[in-house]
C-alpha cells in the first residue's frame, strides 16, 4: 500500500519537474530574445557590419543547444558496455620514469623560481607599459593562457615549475593538520577570489602591482604549505595548484604509478568504479567516511591507482567555477555586459557591488542549477544513490565544459600575443623595442564556437562513461543524464552567446 | 544530532530497497536492477541460477532499449527537420 503511494507520489513529482522544467525553459527563451533584442539596439550599426553570422543570434545559439541534446540521445545509442570501457580504458606506457623524471622535475623547479624572480624584479624595475612588460606578458599569456592550454592539451607541468612548491618542499613543514572537514572549499574560494583580482583590479595593466602580487602569492603559498604540509595545501588550498590539477586531469599525458601513460583526452576523468570503493564517501555520515572519501580510483584494468579528482561537494564547487569564471569574464568584456553593468550603476549602485552581486550570484546559480540536476536525477531513476553521490560523480566532466570555454576565450589572445611572449623570454632584461602582435584572420574566432561545442560532446561521452559504472541497467544510466543535458545546454547557450558579442575592451593587456 | 537525523532518513530510505546484494551490500529497488547488477559487478560470483536470470534481464533490458532507441530517433528527426525548417524560414 505505501509502495503504491508512493509510486503514485512520484508520478506526481516527475509531473510536476517536467512542467517546472518546461516553464524554465520558456522564461529562458523569453530572456535569451529580450536579451539579444535590447542588445541588437544598444549596439546598433557599428556591430552590423563586423557581425559575421548571417542567421539571428537566437537561431545560432538554439542550434548549438540542439546540438548538445542530440549528442546527448546518439551517445544513448551506444550501449555497448564493452566498447565504453574499451574507451576510456586505453592506456599506452611511454617511458618508465625514472631518471627522466627526476631531470625534469629538477628543470622544471629552477625554471619555474628563474620565472617567478623575473617576473617580481621585471614588473617592479622594468617598462610599467602591460603589453611589453615581461611580468604581463608572462603571467597572463604564458601562464593563464599558453600553461593552461598545455596543461589539458598535454600534460601539467605546473607540479613541477610550482615555485612554492619548491622552496616549502626544501623547509621543515606539517606543523598543523590540515581540517578534512573543509575539503577543497578553500580551493574554490580562492580560485574565484583570484578571478575576482584579475577582473577588478589593476593586475592585468599594471606590471609593478601584479608584481607585488605574485610575490605576496608565493610568499602565502609557502608559509601555508609550511603550516600544514606541501601534499595537504597544494591539494586543498592552493587555488592555482588547484586549478592546474583539475585542467591537467583531461589531459592525454600523466603519471601513473611512476611511468608516464598516455590515454584518450580527457578519459581519464572516468574514474568512478562501483567494484574497489563507495563513490561519494559520505553516503554514511561519520568522521571515518571522509577519510574513505580521499579514496584512490584505478581508471583502467593496470591495478594502478590515483588520487582520484573529485570527492566531496568542494570539488564540484571547484569544476562549477572553472566553468563561471570564464563565462563571467566573457560577460563583463563584451559591449552588453559593459552596457549592463553601467546601467544597473547608474541608478546609484557602487560599480563594484554590481560585479560582486553578478560574480557570486552567477556562481550560485551555476553551482545551484547543477545540484538541481542531480536531486531530479536522483528523483526520475530508481537508485538508492544520493543525489550528493550523483552530483560527486558527475562532477568531472564539468572540467572538460570549462577547457573547451578555455580554448575558445584565450586561443586567439595566445596566438596573437605569442611573438610577445617569445620576444620577452628571449630578452629578459630589456623591453622589446618593437613588440608584434599578430592580427589573425576572422575564421580563428569561427573556431571558437567549434571549441565550445567541442568541449561539450567530449563532457557528454565521459557522463557516459561514468553513468554506465554509477548503474546496473543501462536505461537507468541513459535516463539519469537528461537532468544534466539540459543543464549542460544551458551553459552551452550562455557560453554561445557570449562568444557572438562584440567585445568592448580587450580582455587583458588592454 | 542532525547526525542521527541523517542515519534514520537514510535508513527509512534504505528499507524500501530491500533488495540487497550479498556480495557489496548494496540495496536496489527491484529483483531486476539487483540481478542486473550482480551480473555487471560481480560476474565471478555467480551461480548458474544467477547467471540465466541475469540473461534473461539483459535481453528484457535489451529490448527495453530498442524502444528507446525508437523514440530517440524520432526526436532527432524532428529536431533535423523543426531545424532545417527554421533555417529555411530565418536564414537568408
Amino acid at each position: 500500500m505505501p509502495r503504491e503511494r508512493s509510486a503514485r507520489e512520484s508520478v506526481t513529482a516527475r509531473w510536476t519537474v517536467r512542467a517546472a522544467t518546461l516553464g524554465l525553459a520558456l522564461v529562458g527563451a523569453l530572456l535569451l530574445a529580450r536579451g539579444v533584442a535590447a542588445s541588437n539596439a544598444a549596439v546598433g550599426l557599428s556591430e552590423a557590419s563586423r557581425d559575421a553570422l548571417a542567421i539571428p543570434r537566437w537561431l545560432y545559439v538554439a542550434t548549438g543547444g540542439a546540438a548538445i541534446g542530440a549528442s546527448a540521445l546518439l551517445a544513448g545509442f551506444v550501449t555497448d558496455r564493452g566498447f565504453v570501457e574499451r574507451v576510456h580504458g586505453w592506456r599506452r606506457d611511454l617511458s618508465a620514469g625514472g631518471r627522466g623524471r627526476t631531470l625534469a622535475t629538477a628543470v622544471g623547479a629552477i625554471v619555474g623560481l628563474v620565472l617567478l624572480a623575473l617576473v617580481v624584479y621585471r614588473g617592479i624595475a622594468g617598462p610599467q607599459l602591460s603589453t611589453i612588460n615581461f611580468a604581463v606578458v608572462v603571467v597572463f599569456a604564458g601562464g593563464r593562457a599558453g600553461l593552461t592550454m598545455a596543461a589539458y592539451a598535454v600534460g601539467n607541468a605546473w607540479p613541477a615549475l610550482n615555485p612554492a612548491r619548491t622552496l616549502s618542499s626544501r623547509l621543515p613543514n606539517g606543523f598543523l593538520t590540515y581540517p578534512d572537514r573543509l575539503g577543497r572549499w578553500p580551493a574554490a574560494a580562492g580560485i574565484l577570489l583570484l578571478v575576482w583580482i584579475e577582473t577588478t583590479t589593476g593586475v592585468t595593466d599594471t606590471p609593478r602591482t601584479l608584481a607585488t602580487f605574485a610575490a605576496a602569492y608565493v610568499a602565502l603559498s609557502v608559509v601555508g604549505a609550511v603550516l600544514v604540509g606541501g601534499d595537504a595545501w597544494f591539494r586543498n588550498v592552493d587555488p592555482v595548484a588547484t586549478f592546474f590539477r583539475f585542467y591537467g586531469r583531461v589531459a592525454p599525458l600523466a603519471w601513473e604509478g611512476g611511468r608516464l601513460r598516455a590515454s584518450l583526452p580527457a578519459m581519464r576523468l572516468v574514474e568512478i568504479d562501483e567494484r574497489s570503493e563507495s563513490v561519494a564517501g559520505q553516503s554514511e555520515p561519520g568522521g571515518d567516511a571522509r577519510t574513505a572519501a580521499e579514496g584512490t580510483a584505478a581508471t583502467d584494468g593496470s591495478g594502478t591507482t590515483r588520487q582520484r579528482l573529485v570527492t566531496g561537494l568542494g570539488d564540484v564547487a571547484v569544476a562549477v567555477a572553472l566553468v563561471w569564471e570564464l563565462t563571467f569574464s566573457g560577460f563583463v568584456t563584451t559591449e552588453q555586459g559593459a552596457a549592463t553593468v553601467r546601467a544597473v550603476a547608474s541608478v546609484g549602485l557602487p560599480p563594484m557591488l554590481v560585479y560582486a552581486a553578478l560574480f557570486l550570484g552567477g556562481f550560485a546559480a551555476f553551482y545551484g542549477a547543477y545540484l538541481t540536476a542531480a536531486h531530479v536525477s536522483v528523483r526520475r531513476v530508481l537508485t538508492t544513490r544520493t543525489p550528493r553521490e550523483l552530483a560527486v560523480a558527475f562532477a568531472p566532466p564539468l572540467v572538460v565544459v570549462a577547457a573547451g570555454y578555455h580554448l575558445a576565450h584565450y586561443f586567439a589572445f595566445f596566438l596573437s600575443l605569442s611573438p610577445s611572449l617569445t620576444a620577452v623570454l628571449a630578452d629578459p632584461l630589456s623591453a622589446p623595442t618593437n613588440p608584434i602582435v599578430l592580427t589573425l584572420p576572422a575564421w580563428v574566432s569561427a573556431l571558437n564556437i567549434a571549441f565550445v561545442l567541442g568541449g561539450h560532446l567530449v563532457a557528454i561521452w565521459v557522463a557516459h562513461s561514468i553513468a554506465y559504472r554509477l548503474f546496473p541497467s543501462r536505461l537507468q544510466a541513459i535516463r539519469s543524464q537528461y537532468p544534466f543535458v539540459f543543464v549542460m545546454i544551458g551553459y552551452t547557450v550562455a557560453s554561445l552567446w557570449l562568444i557572438s558579442l562584440p567585445t568592448a575592451t580587450p580582455a587583458f593587456l588592454g | 544530532m542532525t547526525d542521527t537525523h541523517v542515519a534514520d532518513t537514510d535508513d527509512d530510505r534504505a528499507e524500501r530497497a530491500d533488495h540487497v546484494c550479498a556480495d557489496c551490500g548494496r540495496r536496489f529497488y527491484t529483483e531486476d536492477l539487483l540481478v542486473l547488477h550482480r551480473g555487471v559487478t560481480h560476474p565471478e560470483a555467480l551461480d548458474a541460477a544467477e547467471r540465466d536470470a541475469y540473461r534473461e534481464a539483459y535481453a528484457a533490458e535489451e529490448r527495453a532499449i530498442r524502444s528507446f532507441r525508437l523514440r530517440a530517433l524520432g526526436i532527432l528527426v524532428l529536431l533535423y527537420f523543426g531545424f532545417l525548417f527554421l533555417y529555411v524560414i530565418y536564414a537568408s
